[in-house]
């Protein structure tokens, strides 16, 4: 089982949209997928008509791991499957760690009710501190999506700041994966920045680039995935790109 | 392998688009049709196994799918020429049929139309809660449709896949059902077929009445087989036929005094007509069905001969069964069985003999009684010495015996008859080899001095595989001997002994 992390530290890049695309494209390619909604505003979730389940009861909630299975989703896509934003990351924590842990009580009660899955996708929240360390450690991959301005350059570095000041977490960078997301090609800027950006971090820049689009937008109200609803538009191209570049990086571990 | 309460639900009725989407609120409910209606049949074998099996059996194009117990479904892919379970690939729905004879094709019952749908069931932000597959059979003729609903649950929606079975269940004309009475529901004119038809016998019921009704019902039974036999659909039809009219001839033996010495050599005139012209056919049939046997018996050297001889008896056994299949579609043979039928089947014809009278429990027990006594006083004499003759012999008692016990089986409790035939049974399968092979060495013995020359070489190789095949089938027979008679004295014991007196032979035990 991988778990890929979307994060980014500032908000507005198309981090949502990013994890309710590239969990499709995992469950497309025959992954079984749970796309965890761990944002609060519950993009992801409203993207794929989720309500919001009942309030989970966080102290009994990891002893019972049959309510972990009782608050995920069906989406209406094959392979794929949703918990709701509705946790507090500390709890959080703990049920990565477990469902990493193949021997853990959690993993085989998962496993049990065919809840084991391939691929977990993370939507994270976009404030640093909330998401805790072990997020970040039990994350096989980082994905980072970043706007090529001169703003967004400055929060990745932050963002590499800190991962680099937590020898702890023993994150390792090459598990940061960036994209340039909404990009505009006309303007100047972004091709400058990205250039800048690719000199500056080779081995963390993917080659896929995701363009400006009012596709992206119109997910909110189609309320679906762009793969699902417009899958050969350019933007749907792009986010299989940069899918096929994550799923290359985690078959290297 | 996410949604694993996946599950099936049949139901009666074609679950109209307009029923399905009425009383919904405040759910919604989409139905999709993929347009498209196909053909399918419904397929057994000729004995039924697969509807006793509580299975149903389907063939829409080239994919067979077996609906098993009412709640599982299993698909695979068959060609046309895949008629027998045995041909088809190795797959779900050749599993699932294991338990159906060997030698049995698969047949059509019945054919109609098959139609899908899909279901899905939405909240009011268009959220799929619960989807379904339903798959309707239509059949031709005064059946009832039949709907197969696949019920498709998604993760965290339990309470609307409740609702949906529920719906679905309201809208049909009855309450979910199990496989085996969906080919009757579909096709209720279907008759079944039964090789050992229930005669209803009562013990006050006279020696005639039964001898007439017995003959009556195998009569029906050989006649049940000679649409099949003509079609060539499997060598059980065949099989079958002869089985029935040997119970005919067995009656008209065995019931003594029952018929007029008159009409019991006119019946059995008529069952020998009947069954003279299926012999030669069925011998071959025995051949090709045990070819592998055959080929595994000798060392490849002499496997040459064995390819000629077979594609011999091949050419032969079409000639056999052409002429048979003219015989059974003949207006003679319709009217000669069904003169046979007319006079069974009139009970105030003549021809009763001094017998006819007695009440049928004092007589089935007083013939089982005797032959039981035969059977045993032959069987002691039977030593390693004995001629095979009398081996022979009493493998013809034994049948008679059997036959007997079987016919009169009604009257006497099944618990208490069970023990009894069990050891007679074994012993019978070993008398029935020993005759096989002495049957078999005699057929190939005749088939070797009588087949058409194939020229020098070839009748060389013939021979020489012929004659191994006789010494390997005679060392069989002598093997099979040494074991008759362990398996009688395992009969002759003093349990079944005991048993035989208290059933058969009451008054003086």
């Amino acid at each position: 089982m991988k778990i890929v992390a979307c994060y980014s530290n500032k908000g507005g890049v198309g981090k949502t949209a990013a994890s309710v695309n590239l969990a499709y494209a995992f469950a497309e390619a025959g992954n079984r997928v749970l796309l965890c909604d761990l944002d609060p505003q519950g993009a992801a979730s409203f993207y794929f008509r989720v309500k919001p389940s009942q309030k989970l009861q966080n102290e009994a909630f990891f002893e019972e791991s049959k309510q972990v299975a009782k608050a995920i989703r069906g989406s209406d896509y094959e392979n794929l499957d949703i918990l709701p934003a509705n946790m507090t990351f500390r709890d959080f924590d703990i049920f990565l760690s477990r469902m990493k842990n193949s021997r853990s009580r959690l993993k085989k009660a998962m496993k049990a009710v065919g809840a084991d899955y391939d691929i977990i996708v993370l939507d994270c929240p976009p404030n640093i501190s909330t998401l805790s360390e072990s997020v970040l450690q039990a994350a096989d991959l980082i994905v980072v999506p970043v706007i090529p301005t001169t703003l967004s350059e400055r929060t990745f570095e932050q963002l590499l700041e800190f991962v680099e000041g937590q020898d702890a977490l023993k994150v390792s960078k090459k598990q940061i994966a960036a994209f340039f997301s909404m990009v505009q090609r006309q303007k100047a800027l972004h091709g400058e920045t990205m250039t800048r950006m690719r000199e500056a971090y080779p081995k963390r820049m993917l080659d896929a680039v995701l363009p400006f689009a009012t596709d992206v937008e119109r997910m909110g109200v189609n309320r679906a995935p762009l793969l699902a609803f417009a899958p050969d538009r350019p933007s749907a191209k792009a986010y299989r790109d940069v899918f096929r570049e994550l799923q290359q990086r985690l078959n290297k571990d | 392998m996410k949604q694993p309460q996946r599950s099936i639900m049949v139901l009666t009725g074609d679950l109209p688009d307009a029923d399905l989407t009425t009383g919904i609120e405040p759910l919604r409910l989409e139905v999709r049709s993929d347009g498209d209606t196909a053909a399918f049949e419904v397929l057994d074998t000729h004995v039924g196994s697969v509807r006793q099996a509580d299975q149903l059996l389907l063939r829409s194009g080239k994919r067979l799918t077996v609906l098993s117990g009412g709640d599982h479904v299993a698909s695979q892919d068959a060609l046309p020429k895949h008629r027998f379970v045995d041909d088809l690939d190795d797959g779900p729905v050749k599993s699932a049929l294991q338990h159906a004879p060997r030698l049995r094709s698969l047949l059509s019952t019945g054919a109609g139309t098959i139609s899908h749908r899909d279901i899905w069931v939405r909240d009011d932000d268009d959220k799929t809660l619960a989807r379904a597959r339903l798959t309707t059979l239509s059949p031709e003729g005064d059946g009832q449709a039949i709907t197969i609903t696949d019920l498709q649950p998604l993760r965290g929606y339990d309470k609307a896949m409740d609702w949906l079975r529920a719906h679905l269940a309201a809208v049909a004309e009855n309450a979910p059902t199990g496989a085996s009475n969906l080919a009757d529901m579909l096709f209720p004119d279907q008759p079944r077929y039964d090789a050992k038809p229930d005669v209803a016998i009562t013990a006050d019921d006279t020696a005639w009445h039964t001898a007439n009704r017995i003959i009556a019902a195998y009569l029906r039974v050989a006649r049940l087989n000679e649409t099949g036999i003509i079609a060539d659909h499997d060598t059980e039809f065949l099989h079958d036929y002869r089985v029935a009219l040997r119970k005919v001839r067995s009656v008209l033996s065995l019931f003594k005094g029952a018929y007029s010495d008159d009409a019991t050599a006119a019946f059995k005139g008529a069952a020998s007509e009947l069954m003279a012209p299926t012999g030669r056919l069925r011998d071959l049939d025995v051949y090709l069905l045990a070819q592998d046997d055959y080929f595994a018996m000798l060392p490849e050297t002499l496997h040459d001969g064995l390819e000629l001889m077979f594609g011999m008896f091949r050419k032969e056994r079409r000639k056999a069964h052409r002429s048979l299949s003219a015989r059974l579609a003949s207006d003679d043979y319709d009217n000669m069985i069904r003169a046979f039928q007319a006079a069974v089947e009139d009970p105030d014809r003549a021809g009763q003999g001094p017998e006819a009278h007695v009440g049928i429990g004092d007589f089935g027990s007083r013939l089982i009684w005797k032959r039981y006594r035969k059977v045993c006083r032959l069987a002691r004499t039977i030593t390693a010495d004995t001629p095979d003759e009398q081996v022979h012999e009493l493998r013809i008692l034994c049948k008679k015996l059997r036959y007997l016990m079987e016919f009169f089986a009604p009257l006497y409790p099944a618990s208490a008859v069970k023990p009894v035939l069990k050891p007679l049974k074994r012993l019978q399968d070993n008398l029935g080899l020993f005759n096989d092979y002495s049957v078999q060495q005699a057929f190939l013995q005749d088939f070797l001095d009588r087949h058409e020359p194939l020229g020098h070489k070839r009748d060389l190789a013939l021979a020489q595989s012929i004659g191994a095949l006789i010494a390997v089938l005679h060392e069989r027979q002598k093997e099979e001997r040494a074991r008759i008679m362990t398996s009688f004295s395992k009969f002759d014991g003093p349990e079944i002994r005991s048993r035989f007196g208290s059933l058969f032979h009451d008054k003086e035990t």
